[in-house]
This record gives structure tokens, sequence and C-alpha cells, in this order.
């Protein structure tokens, strides 16, 4: 009995610690970057919440929200994607995101063509990487418990089998989750067109053919920097060159 | 006597390669333009050869199928092989079948050259009153941007052996032509004759005025037509399983079709007229009717109808400054001739005040080119109720932090967050040390488990491999408690028995000897061995004279069982 009690605090302790996760008090900058947008001075209230050094998701959307008054429509995406990162199931803040999306009219745009693309999409997105993290050791516990405790339990193999899929599975799928954030936060960061309309050359060059064109608030991938120019795919595969200035990176992963 | 007959035969055999000659032939040197002849290559006294068929423009050669013989009459032997050979031509005029080299046993043959004469009429004729086409278009005048029905029927009568259709090639520049890939057939009688009837469904979309020809086309069929070279209206089934007919395409030329492709006239032309060509039909919904100001309304304009929905721009709505509009969504469907076509237009409108009482009403220009005419689809504003809104100064409280506005979703931002919420670590918990080892932790766990697993059976099932395992600790144990030399000596012999897995009672000095020298072990260590089990029997035995000391003993045995250990048995 004591032998369990001290698993279970065990388990526990690993748990919290994975999720590595600290509960804030109310920050005085905050309130005090709250009030400067209650008193509709949105530009101040913006390098207030900018100043905050410690950034929450809930710094993101305020600041995200503080720009949209402003009528910049583009770094409020920013920011509410930001914020989504680190939060990603807040409904505020993915109805905020939402609404600046369809007031941008990039909604569609942003979305992946096809289904199953959007299905992963926003399963992989619904977590952050560390609730996929803790997900995968849960996984792969339960996988090597069960299989353990089958060479043991031969009577109980059944029901053992049983929970050694279901730990395989999320195993699995949160090491597919993972292991997709991982390497596309690497290999193609993700970021947002903060500017307006922005062109997407055909070569890192002010006067080459332009490609296409990419609406303020549009999400893209960047495949390549070179500094000044990055190489950005859209969502629908489209790819070309577009300054760096017109594009702000989604950094928290 | 058989020898003889052997010699001879191969000698009449060397006789005959002798008298090789090459001929081709034709069966008719005049024919009407889709049939065929047969060419038959005859190489007499061999019976193999290798015809090369020369390439002729307009004429293709399909086989060849061979035969042989050979006969011996009165001593008299002789052999032959043919080679025939379909040829169809593929137009008419005069075409040389040039001499054709025969290679017979390394040696060439050449044939005399073949003239052949294809005609039209004839037969052409008679096929052509069996199998034909005609184009069809509902009316041979047509309007730029119109989308108009144009059909290819092709007839076969019930005789022919039709078997399908191999290609068709048309000429149609300037009208945008396309047609379904699937043909429709139905069955017709002209003139007390059943013909089964195929249908190349298509379209026209001219894309410039005058006068314009559909065609000529030219469809290839595919008929049955026995090896001679004709279609043989009635061939069965079995013959042709037989091998006595083969499928051949056939093209029929079917003639042009002129189009005359009017503009659109200037005259009535309305001013917002946009291009729309067809006859279209316009219905307009709005949901709900009845609304507060700030609620959306669903504005659904539906365009319907004949002719080319891609011609077909957005409605223009009227005054529209009392509501606050939202871009349109717009879902088209068409079929696949863009003959028919369906618009779905919705748009969301907020009206900004309760004065609004009446949707902006929809107006749509087109040309109809049924009626030659320019036609206005116009749908009456659709009448609405709204009400005054809820409010938008109300407050609600969040969390006991503070007062807010009121949050409406879907129309504003939602409001600040009062707090900094949770704080994610600055490094994600899959790159801490933490996340690798507690993954690592299960495998090793799952490994060490299943190792100790097996440890435990083998323990269990292999008696040696316990004795073996057990057995340095136990003779410790022994060796611990021993008092006197016969407990040592019986430690000793425990260890031994346990090692080498044999019985611990019986074991001497001797014995020990004799099973640990093939083992490998050295004769020093043996030696050793040897000399430990005699100092025990000594004290044991003898009494005095291996009074040497107890502790001496044990230590040496420890000593001999350390070297042991190290020594794999």
């Amino acid at each position: 009995m004591n032998l369990r009690k001290h698993i279970y605090k065990v388990v526990v302790l690993v748990w919290l610690l994975g999720l590595s996760v600290a509960i804030a008090a109310p920050s005085d900058d905050l309130k005090a970057a709250n009030q400067l947008y209650d008193a509709g001075k949105f530009a101040e209230a913006t390098v207030a919440y900018e100043r905050i050094e410690s950034k929450t998701a809930h710094v993101y959307y305020n600041l995200g929200n503080a720009w949209f008054r402003q009528n910049k429509l583009g770094l409020a995406i920013l920011n509410y994607a930001q914020a989504r990162r680190l939060a990603p199931r807040d409904p505020d803040i993915l109805a905020n995101l939402k609404f600046a999306q369809q007031r941008l009219g990039v909604d569609d745009v942003n979305t992946p063509p096809h289904a199953l693309q959007r299905f992963l999409r926003s399963a992989i997105e619904s977590c952050t990487a560390s609730e996929w993290s803790a997900g995968e050791l849960v996984g792969i516990w339960l996988l090597a418990l069960a299989i353990g405790a089958c060479v043991y339990l031969p009577k109980a193999r059944t029901a053992l089998l049983v929970i050694a899929v279901a730990g395989f599975f999320v195993f699995g799928f949160s090491g597919f989750a993972l292991s997709n954030l991982v390497i596309s936060n690497h290999s193609s960061p993700e970021a947002i067109v903060v500017a307006g309309e922005t062109e997407a050359r055909f070569a890192p060059l002010s006067d080459s053919t332009v490609h296409f064109r990419l609406a303020e608030g549009t999400q893209v991938a960047i495949r390549e920097d070179r500094g000044q120019w990055l190489f950005v795919g859209r969502a629908d595969g489209q790819q070309g060159w577009v300054k760096a200035e017109a594009i702000g990176r989604i950094t928290n992963f | 006597m058989r020898f003889c007959v052997i010699i001879g035969f191969l000698l009449a055999a060397t006789r005959v390669f002798a008298d090789v000659s090459v001929v081709a032939s034709v069966d008719r040197n005049r024919i009407s333009f889709g049939e065929s002849v047969t060419l038959t290559v005859a190489v007499q006294g061999a019976h193999n050869g290798d015809p090369s068929i020369p390439k002729v423009d307009g004429l293709t050669f399909n086989g060849p199928s061979t035969s042989t013989s050979f006969s011996f009459v009165n001593g008299q032997t002789s052999q032959s092989i043919s080679y025939t050979y379909q040829v169809t031509p593929e137009r008419t005029g005069e075409f040389i079948i040039p001499a054709i080299g025969v290679d017979v046993a390394g040696k060439s043959y050449l044939t005399v050259p073949i003239k052949l004469v294809v005609e039209k009429g004839g037969s052409q004729g008679e096929l052509g009153q069996a199998l034909f086409g005609r184009v069809s278009l509902s009316s041979q005048q047509v309007y730029i941007g119109q989308t108009a029905p144009l059909d290819v029927y092709v007839y076969s009568r019930a005789d022919v052996p039709l078997h399908g259709f191999g290609g068709f090639n048309y000429q149609a520049e300037g009208l945008g032509f396309k047609n379904l890939p699937n043909l429709k057939s139905d069955t017709k009688v002209i003139d007390g004759q059943a013909f089964k009837v195929y249908v190349i469904q298509g379209a026209v979309s001219p894309t410039t005025t005058g006068v314009l020809n559909f065609g000529p086309c030219i469809l290839k069929t595919q008929l049955a037509v026995q090896n001679r070279g004709r279609a043989w209206p009635g061939d069965s089934l079995l013959e042709e399983m037989m091998g006595r007919t083969q499928v051949r395409e056939v093209p029929i030329t079917i003639d042009a079709l002129p189009i005359t492709v009017l503009p659109l006239p200037e005259e009535g032309r309305p001013s917002d007229f946009s291009g729309a060509v067809g006859q279209w039909n316009l219905e307009v919904t709005a949901k709900p009717a009845e609304v507060a100001v700030g609620d959306p309304i669903t504005f659904t304009i539906k365009i319907s109808g004949n002719g080319n929905i891609d011609t077909v721009p957005t409605p223009k709505l009227g005054a529209l400054d009392e509501f606050k509009t939202y871009d349109p969504t717009t879902k088209t469907t068409k079929d696949d001739l863009n003959t028919t076509g369906e618009r779905v237009i919705q748009q969301v409108l907020i009206a900004r005040s309760p004065e609004v009482k009446q949707l902006p009403n929809v107006r749509l220009v087109y040309f109809d080119p049924v009626a030659k005419a320019y036609k206005t689809a116009v749908q009456a504003p659709i009448k609405l109720v709204v009400k005054a809104g809820s409010g938008s100064q109300s407050t609600i409280v969040s969390g006991g932090y503070r007062l807010r506005p009121e949050e409406k979703l879907g129309q504003d931002i939602v409001y600040l967050k009062g707090d900094l919420g949770p704080v994610a670590p600055a490094t994600p918990f899959c790159a801490t040390p933490t996340f690798w080892v507690l993954n690592t932790m299960p495998v090793l766990a799952l490994l060490g488990g299943m190792g100790w697993k097996r440890r435990s059976d083998r323990f269990r099932g292999d008696v040696a491999y316990a004795r073996r395992m057990r057995a340095a600790k136990d003779a410790r144990k022994l060796l611990v408690a021993a008092t006197n030399y016969d407990e040592v000596q019986h430690a000793l012999q425990n260890y031994l028995g346990d090692r080498l897995n044999i019985p611990a009672a019986g074991i001497t000095a001797s014995i020990a000897e004799e099973q640990l020298l093939p083992r490998g072990v050295n004769s020093e260590l043996a030696a050793d061995l040897k000399a430990c089990f005699e100092t025990c029997d000594t004290a044991r035995f003898a009494g005095g004279s291996a009074d040497t000391g107890l502790a001496a003993t044990r230590e040496n045995v420890e000593r001999l069982i350390d070297e042991l250990e190290k020594t794999h048995l």
C-alpha cells in the first residue's frame, strides 16, 4: 500500500515537472497596460505590453488586441498566433484570431486545402509541445509497463495488451505531433505577413517578377532565410521570396 | 535400308535448296477505300525465310501469318512457306509495294514490285450507306459568348459489324468545342432499316464571329473484317474467335457544318450589361427577415439556367449605405459541357439602424440568344423588420477582477485578459534532460525486467546453471562456519560439485584433478587443489602431522575458490 502511495506521488511529481508550468500572480505591469488600453491609448498600451518581460499567452493576447485597435491587423494576428502557441485551447484567443483573419479575409488562405491536412494541423495545434511531450511519456510508460506486466502476469494478458495498444497509440500520435512541431519549428518556422499586401517574387531581388501577392495576416512557413529576403510558402503550397521586414515570426515553441 | 532412305532424303533436300524461288502477290490490285488486300510472300523450296516488308506511305501492313507445306511424291520432295499480310490503305490513290527482300539460308531474294490502286466508290459507297455520321446543332446561328449544344451522330446499320470507335478528330477553329468522353447510344429505323445510333455529346462556345465550320470530322470506326479484307455483315463471333475475322479501323468522314457566329447586338444593349449570355433565372432570399440592429442577415442570390455560367457576373445590389457588408461567398456549379449552371452568392449584411425597412434590390442584365434580345431580371426588394439593438453599454464581471464591456463574439474582438496566466517554461519540456531520462527509463526497465525474467526462468529450469551460479557463495558460507578440517573439505567438495555439476560427496583429490585438467585448469592450480585435499585428509585421519593450522587451510581453500571462479570451466 505504501509502495502504491509512493508511486502515486512520483507520478504526480513527474507530471508536474513535465508540464513545468507555474501560475503567476497578476502583474502590475499588465494592469497598467490594460488601463492604458481602457483609456483608448492603444499605442501606449502596445509599448507597455511589449515591455513586459515574461510574455505569457495573456500578454500576447492583450498585445494583439492593442494592435487590433490600431487597425494593425497583421500584427494583431501575429500576437494572437503567438498566444495560441502557448495556450492553444483558449477560446478568447481562438475567437480573436479567427475574427481578425476574417476581417482581413485570410482565414481561408491560412487553411490547408486538404481535409486530412486540416485535421492533422488542428489536432497538432490543439496542444503545446510540452503537453505533447507529457502525452508521449504517458504513452511510452503505459506501453512498457503493460508489456512488462504481460511477462509476469500471463493471466491478465488480454487486458494488458489492450493497455499496451492504447499506450502505443498515445505514444505514437504524441510523438508524431511533437516531432512535427519540433521539425516545423526548426526547418520551416511559421510567420505572419504583418505589412500590407506583400509581393512574393520568383527571386530574392527587388526587380524580379512578382509570383503572387500575400495579403496582410497570411500565415506562411519560412523555408529559407537570406537576411533581407525570406523564401516563404503559403498553406496552399505557393512559394516565393518576400522582404523580411514584411514578415513577423511566431517565436514561441 | 533405312540409312539409304535417309541419305536419299537428304540429297533430295539439298537439291530442293538449290531451287529456291520467292514470289509476292496480292489477291486484288484494285480495291475501294475502306477495304484491305492480302499480300502473300511465298518461298518455294525452303521451310523458312525472313521477308523484310518495306514501309510504304499510306499503306499499313499487319501480319504476318505463316503457313508451310511439305510433300514427298515419287521420291521427289517439295516444300514451301507462305507469309501473309493484311494491307490496309489510309487514303485513295496508286501505291507501289516495292520489291520485298527475303533472306533464305543466308542468301537474299527479291520479289517483283506490285501495283495497288485504291479508289473511292464501289464498296465504300455501299459501306457509306450502312455507316455514316452527321453533325447536329440546334440553330446554325449562335451568338458569341453563347454555349450551344452540338452533337455528332453516328449511324450504323444493324448488320454492320461495328465493334467500337478508335478516335475522333475534328476541326472547330474559333468554336471552342468540347465533348463528353462517353458516347450515348440508341436505335432508330431509317427507311425501314434498323440503325444503331451513337451520339457524341458536345457544345460549342464561339470565341470569334463570322461563318465558322465545324468539321470535317474523321471518326475511326472499328469493324470486324474477314481476312481477305472486306467487312462482312453477319460474321459470327465464333468466326472471329476462330481467327477468320479481325478488327480493323475504318475512318468515316463527316462533312463540315457551317455555323454563323453573330456578335451581340448593339441595339437595345443596357448600359450595365456585363456579358452574361443565356437564359437565366434569378432568385433572392434573406434570412432572417426580422432582426435586431447589429444582427447579421444572410442575403442569398441564386442564378440558374441555360448558358455559360462563367459569363454571369455577380449581380449588382442597390443602395447598401444602410448596411454594414462583408465580402460575399460564391459557389458555382455547372455541367461538364458548361451548357447549364448555377451560381449561389451569399452575403452577410448588418442593418445599421432600426429605420432600415427593406433589403436592396438585385438586378441582372443578360442576353437571351433564343429570344435574341437583352433581358433584365430584377428582384423586388425584400421587406425587413429591424428592431433596436439590445444595447452595447452593459457590463459584466470577469473573474471578480474587474468590470469590462460586453463581448460580442463574431462582431468584435474579445476583451483583454486581466491576469498573466500560466507562465510557460523558457525551455520546452521536450528539450530538457528530464524528458529524455523519463523516456529512456521505461525502455531500460523493460529490458531489465525481461533479462531478470530470463535469468529466473533459467535458474528454475537449468540445474547445472543454478548450481554453478551459487557455488562460490554457498562454499564461502560453509567455509566461514567450518570449525574443523572435515567441514573445510566438505566446503571444497560442495564447491567443486556445484561448479562441475557432479555429486559432491564422492569428490576426492584425484577425481578433482581428473575433472579439472581437461577443462583447462592449469596444472599448478590442480596441484594446489590436490595438496589441499591431502592436507585435509591428513589432518582428519593422521592427526598431528596436519596440525599446521585450520585457518591457513581455510584461507588456502578460499584462494583456490577465487582462482577457480576466474577460470571458465
